[in-house]
């Protein structure tokens, strides 16, 4: 299992109701495990029938199937849910030139046309469909081969997937400029993504991408609760437990810094301890561009 | 005066405190406050409760345990929590010029006699 | 999300990212669907609709009986999903909202958003008379029903 889809699973079974199944089950369909991205995006069709990205997410698993009748529907369903979806537009035009029927097709990749003008791969799938109904029908299901080549007509393939994000190299690091131990710090994404550090103990890695999962939307959360409250911008969230006190605070718009320590630390040296680290990992992160 | 009320009072107390709450964190729902005139109490109850429950499956998920008291800093003030019983917690509003210190002191006194 | 009106498109939108909610149904009184957001059936609108404005005259009636002026909202806890029913004054009359939201959030933050919402729903209705029909329950399925093949396209 790769890390986006190991982080993306813990997100999802911690918040069962977000819609990381969005991102898992398009990351699983991208690597070709289909069956699980099947069970993934329905059950979160289950959970938000209403929602377009995720009829649109299933007519592409169904589609990678084989399922060309469940992918119309889907598609169509997402389409009903939101007229303007030119993925389904165009999913819709696939299938129909795959059935031989290129005047649908072109009807379909026109409308897509009229959302999104600058959209290059449709005037592609245009013009080579064009050429179809010109010749009088000439389809890829009346075709022994289906269409390849530069200005061939595929499938929509869906934007890509948020997280995660770009590779980190491994020297130097966020935290260098930290002095001392620098285990117990974590650099953590908006979309609840480990970026840099771990957790200590020897389960550090695994840890650090639970807690990192959990944290998902906690800066916009803060940012909320300070903004409504009338206590203006957050700068940071101190946690005491009994078996270790952590500090959150942001490092920039989209990432935060953890730091946890064992109880013997004071709660007030662990947040010196989250400023510098903070500090240090900005200036990585505009190191990094 | 019940122990609610007298936890509420012991911690509006405090100098720089402007307003405590007992909430019920899973609901985000106010049990009982004692606030100046400009501190919503539904507002903080939501927002705090959210937050809450967010920090302690963080916490856990860090093996610290469950948090016994957390502290939201902002530019113009900080949101203090203390759990106690079951889903109760003891939440104060407080300025920036406050003593935090003896706030959360008191918070966890307070909130260890929560029912 | 679809919307019958442009005005209700943003406190709307505002709501649904802040709440949570997976399901929200805004409608007047008189059972005509002004927004709705995660259904995907007409017939699960129509029926929510109705319901949801039966619950609430009878609620409101009951209040009246009891001198209890106007209760300001009914919340149903659910182990998977919740329910928050709430009717509220507009400019254009009073309306109703039926949120469905799971554990993912709160009964505070849901009750907290949409209080937000009424308000910008007030500040941003145009001011202009609403069309005041007697609501008779032929009325009321008149109305509903132009308004779910205004938002459904049947």
């Amino acid at each position: 299992m790769t890390d986006d889809i190991r982080a993306l699973t813990a997100r999802l079974a911690e918040e069962p109701g977000s819609l990381a199944f969005l991102e898992l089950a398009e990351a699983l369909r991208r690597r070709g495990q289909l069956d699980a991205a099947y069970k993934v995006a329905r059950g979160g069709l289950t959970r938000y029938p209403g929602l377009a990205d995720a009829h649109d997410l299933m007519a592409r698993v169904l589609s990678d199937q084989g399922d060309l009748a469940g992918a119309f529907d889907s598609w169509a369903s997402a389409l009903q849910l939101d007229p303007m979806r030119t993925s389904a537009l165009k999913g819709i035009a696939f299938l129909y030139f795959k059935a031989g029927d290129p005047a649908a097709a072109l009807a379909h990749l026109e409308r897509a046309l009229e959302v999104d003008p600058d959209d290059v791969s449709v005037r592609q799938a245009i013009g080579r469909v064009s050429g179809d109904v010109r010749r009088g029908g000439a389809t890829a299901s009346q075709t022994s081969e289906p269409p390849t080549g530069p200005t061939a007509f595929e499938p929509p393939e869906s934007p890509p997937a948020p997280g995660p994000a770009a590779p980190v190299p491994q020297a130097p690091g966020p935290f260098d400029a930290v002095d001392g131990d620098r285990s117990g710090l974590l650099l953590v994404d908006a979309h609840g993504l480990r970026l840099a550090g771990r957790l200590r103990g020897a389960d550090g890695d695994a840890a650090g991408d639970r807690v990192a999962a959990q944290l998902a939307g906690v800066s916009r959360e803060a940012a909320r609760a300070t903004r409504l409250l009338g206590l203006g911008a957050w700068h940071a969230i101190a946690v005491e437990s009994p078996d270790g006190h952590l500090v959150l605070t942001q490092a920039s718009a989209e990432t935060i810094v953890l730091a946890a320590r064992d109880p013997s630390l004071p709660l007030g040296r662990v947040s010196m301890l989250a400023d510098r680290a903070a500090r240090s990992a900005r200036t990585w992160l505009e190191a990094q561009g | 005066m019940t122990e609610t009320q007298t936890a509420l009072d012991r911690v509006t107390r405090v100098p720089g405190v402007r307003g405590a709450l007992v909430i019920a964190a899973a609901d985000g729902l106010v049990v009982a406050e004692q606030l100046m005139e400009d501190v919503d109490g539904q507002a903080v109850a939501a927002l705090a409760g959210s937050l809450v429950l967010r920090l302690a499956r963080t916490a856990e998920s860090a093996g610290l345990g469950r948090p016994r008291f957390l502290h939201l800093r902002g530019d113009a003030g900080s949101v203090l929590a203390a759990p106690g019983a079951d889903d109760l917690v003891l939440v104060a509003v407080v300025g920036p010029d406050a003593n935090l210190g003896l706030a959360r002191l008191e918070l966890l006194e307070a909130a260890g006699r929560l029912a | 999300m679809k919307a019958l009106e442009p005005w209700v498109v943003d406190p709307l939108e505002t709501f649904l990212a802040e709440s949570a909610a997976r399901l929200t149904l805004l409608m007047t009184s008189s059972g005509q669907v002004v927004a709705q957001h995660g259904f995907s059936r007409s017939l699960d609108v129509m029926t929510a609709a109705a319901l949801g404005a039966g619950i609430v005259a009878s609620t409101e009636e009951l209040a009246r009986l009891t001198g209890a002026g106007r209760f300001e909202g009914l919340v149903h806890n659910g182990q998977r999903q919740s329910c928050l029913l709430a009717a509220f004054a507009t400019p254009r009359g009073r309306w109703i909202g039926l949120v469905v939201f799971g554990p993912e959030t709160s009964v505070g933050i849901v009750r907290l958003f949409f209080d937000q919402m009424v308000h910008q729903l007030v500040a941003a209705a145009p001011r202009e008379l609403a069309p005041s029909a007697p609501m008779l329950a032929e009325n009321f399925e008149t109305e509903l029903n132009a308004s779910l093949k205004a938002l459904f396209g049947r």
